[in-house]
């Protein structure tokens, strides 16, 4: 990953440099060339859905209708940080999203690490071991979700209440998770790890198995304990590695979608307490109708992610990373 | 009502929609006229080959259609139909997206979705082309739902309702006496009561199934669970167009408030075999169920839903066939309407997915909700029909949803508040919320009227 990152700027750079010195005049159309297939994907499926969002943003368009769309200028903006009830629910959506994002981005990081040194020993039967920690991501969403909401339902049907029913003696046994706003979202996010940290565990444990022997054989001839060779050479090894783990986590929590929609849409769950931007943004377009709004509604979240993803990369620079 | 077949594919279609409506408005052409046309219906020789678009339904469903276009085939010569089956997740945006010309002579849809075909002009109206008969024939509510603006613009082989169902043994275990027509239904305090009762009984003290694992925020909730509710409290979701005053009415909060105090009676159903399995006694869901329901033998039952003051209701509707706004073979289409219309054909059809016949002489004769049959009851509630929301009486009982085009927001909005309701939220709150959304919407597209 670390290699892969750092190149990526010295190719953009090397082709200017040709072409001001006026060599190589026969490769001239070689670096285009090459280019274009990313470059088309980009401007079909990037550039161009988000421009048409932009646009659409200034009109009131509602699916399946004859009525021709109607230019509004800034009414959808206006509409959504003005009118209670829209401004209320994007904000709401909004804090659900960052919720998801503080808890989750420092605990998966930290369990997938955990994971990865765990599955990093040499042990007998580790291929095993790995696999079952890797499996909750092979299976579809769509199918453990079913699952899930067995786990969670509410009374003693749920094999959660259940479980803490015998624990407690019968005390703690008909709390219904998804159903009280309470710890919707919280249950959401415990599923969401379970699910996804085998994901960001791979990426370590390559990472893991980058790092040197040599500098733990010389840590030990230092007399370095485990602990401290682990926060001395382990973590330094894969520093990297972990800030792009935490970058992508970031990024799908602001992305939260298919966990939200398949636990909280088949229940009888009460929405506002589980809505993130992407599940409003959907249910506005394409539940409502209503594609101008949840074109404003896209453009503003794009206006967010941005924000924090420079955010976030200045902070990682100045520490001399990726 | 039709949950399971059309709930999924809505968001999909609607994804594919947009990009198309993205598409249209950005290249500024207005592409085929599909707005407002009015029907341009020829009626043909009445002969040649029809097109005819469906859904692709269960299995079932699908041999029992060509079964009946086969009869209608060998009936007589002179009319071919080419049958077209389409995925339940594509019809709606294969009808949306097709020009006037590519439309079918005839073609399926889902109740709530023919206001919005009827303004987008993709239906053409059937008087003149389907007989008197036929017409005539239509039991009301199905009829209720087909009509818009006044125009009859579809005719149903099937039909379909909500009713409770009830474990006789765990009935009598209780003691509890249970209505068996529509007028004798339970009032929303006795249900309170039976429900005390049940609980003593039930293995887990959850008495009662609410086909929760529908999801109450969605086309369940706003058809099937607020619906009825909202209806038999003598409330309605919209008036004269608007849901402020309406849907946020105080009867609403009043009778939304008593169905979420039910909750704690309420097993969640998670695995759908609370009914069955024997965990519940009552179960508050349609005639869908009865396949899996009629292992119970005799002792399943069926209640009528409780009365919050205005007498029990049920929602009614689903799948009916129409025309298609500009067909040439108007006169070959309607023969063929009224083929599937015949008594066989319906018989065919509603044996296969076992759901209420829609014409009056079928229902009579069906062996499952005809008079002194197991779910008479169900048949019976059809037979009385109200109409749409704002015309229902005390002695009625089958509602048609809203005949809008604005009906996808308004299922929404209401779906979503009868959940916060059930969740523990403030009902005035939750309603008004939805009640203001849905305006908004209807204010944009200028109350969806023509």
């Amino acid at each position: 990953m670390t290699t892969q990152t750092r190149n990526i700027p010295a190719p953009a750079v090397a082709p200017a440099k040709r072409k001001s010195s006026g060599s190589l005049t026969g490769h001239r159309f070689a670096g285009p060339l090459f280019a274009s297939p990313a470059l088309i994907g980009l401007a079909i499926f990037l550039v161009a859905p988000f421009v048409l969002a932009i646009v659409l943003s200034f009109y009131r368009v509602q699916l399946n209708s004859p009525r021709p769309a109607r230019f509004v200028g800034f009414e959808q903006y206006t509409r959504l940080f003005t009118d209670p009830d829209l401004s209320a629910a994007f904000g709401h959506a909004l804090l659900n999203n960052f919720t998801f994002a503080v808890i989750v981005v420092p605990v998966q990081t930290v369990l997938a690490l955990a994971l990865a040194v765990l599955v990093n020993r040499k042990l007998r039967g580790m291929v095993v071991f790995r696999t079952f920690i890797f499996m909750p991501l092979v299976f579809p969403l769509a199918l453990t979700a079913v699952i899930w909401r067995l786990i969670y339902s509410r009374g003693d049907e749920g094999l959660l209440n259940a479980v803490l029913g015998l624990i407690s003696g019968g005390a703690l046994s008909s709390h219904d998770w998804l159903g009280s706003p309470s710890t919707a979202l919280a249950s959401i996010i415990v599923m969401s790890i379970w699910q996804s940290v085998s994901f960001q565990m791979i990426i370590v444990l390559a990472a893991l198995q980058s790092v040197p022997a040599e500098l733990y054989e010389a840590a030990s001839l230092d007399r370095a304990s485990k602990w401290q060779q682990f926060l001395n050479v382990t973590v330094p090894g894969i520093r990297n590695t972990l800030i792009f783990v935490a970058l992508i986590t970031t990024i799908f929590s602001f992305r939260l979608f298919d966990q939200v929609y398949l636990l909280s849409r088949s229940g009888s769950v009460d929405r506002g307490s589980t809505e993130t931007v992407m599940t409003q943004i959907i249910n506005t377009g394409f539940d409502n109708n209503n594609v101008g709004q949840a074109a404003a509604m896209t453009v503003i979240f794009m206006l967010i992610i941005t924000v924090i993803a420079i955010i976030q990369r200045a902070a990682v620079r100045q520490r001399g990373g990726v | 009502m039709t949950i399971s077949k059309s709930r999924r594919g809505v968001r999909i279609i609607a994804a594919t929609a947009a990009v198309s409506v993205a598409a249209l408005t950005l290249a500024g052409c207005g592409g085929p006229d599909a707005g407002n046309a009015g029907a341009s219906v020829q009626a043909g020789s009445g002969e040649g080959t029809i097109n005819v678009w469906a859904v692709d339904g269960q299995a079932a469903e699908n041999d029992a259609l060509k079964k009946i276009i086969a009869n209608f085939e060998t009936s007589q010569n002179k009319i071919k139909v080419n049958l077209k089956l389409f995925p339940s997740d594509q019809y709606t945006k294969a009808v949306n997206s097709a020009a006037p010309g590519d439309l079918p002579d005839v073609l399926d849809f889902d109740g709530p979705t023919l206001a919005s075909f009827v303004y987008n002009g993709k239906m053409a109206p059937l008087t003149g082309s389907v007989s008197q008969e036929s017409l005539s024939n239509q039991t009301d509510s199905i009829k209720a739902q087909n009509t818009v603006d006044g125009a009859v613009y579809g005719v149903g082989m099937m039909n379909a309702g909500l009713a409770l169902w009830g474990n006789k043994k765990l009935l009598d275990a209780a003691g509890v006496a249970y209505p068996t027509t529509p007028e004798k239904a339970w009032t929303a305090e006795e249900f309170t009561g039976v429900l005390d009762k049940l609980a003593a009984v039930v293995p887990g003290g959850k008495p009662l199934d609410l086909s929760e694992q529908y999801g109450f925020a969605g086309e369940w909730g706003t058809c099937c669970s607020a619906g009825p509710v909202i209806w038999s409290g003598g409330g309605t979701m919209l008036k004269d167009n608007k849901a402020a005053g309406a849907l946020d009415s105080d009867a609403n909060v009043k009778s939304l408030t008593k169905f979420a105090s039910w909750k704690k009676y309420t097993d969640p159903n998670a695995d759908g075999q609370a009914f069955p399995n024997g965990r519940v006694a009552l179960s508050w869901v349609g005639h869908w169920t009865y396949p899996t329901y009629k292992a119970l033998g005799s002792d399943l039952v069926s209640i009528p839903l409780p009365n919050f003051g205005k007498g029990t209701k049920t929602a009614s509707g689903t799948f009916a066939w129409g025309m298609g706004a500009s067909t040439k073979n108007g006169a070959a289409s309607g023969k063929f309407l009224d083929f599937l219309m015949s008594d066989e054909s319906v018989r065919i059809y509603t044996d296969a997915n076992g759901a209420p016949p829609a014409t009056k002489t079928a229902l009579a004769a069906s062996s499952l909700y005809g008079p002194g049959k197991q779910l008479q009851l169900l048949g019976d509630q059809l037979s009385k029909a109200c109409g749409p929301e704002d015309q229902i009486t005390e002695t009625c009982v089958s509602v048609t949803r809203p005949v809008t085009a604005g009906y996808p927001i308004v299922t929404d909005q209401v779906g979503k508040a009868e959940a916060a309701i059930y969740a523990g939220k403030d009902a005035k709150e939750a309603l008004s919320a939805a009640a203001r959304a849905i305006d908004q919407n209807f204010a944009d597209n200028d109350g969806y009227k023509k």
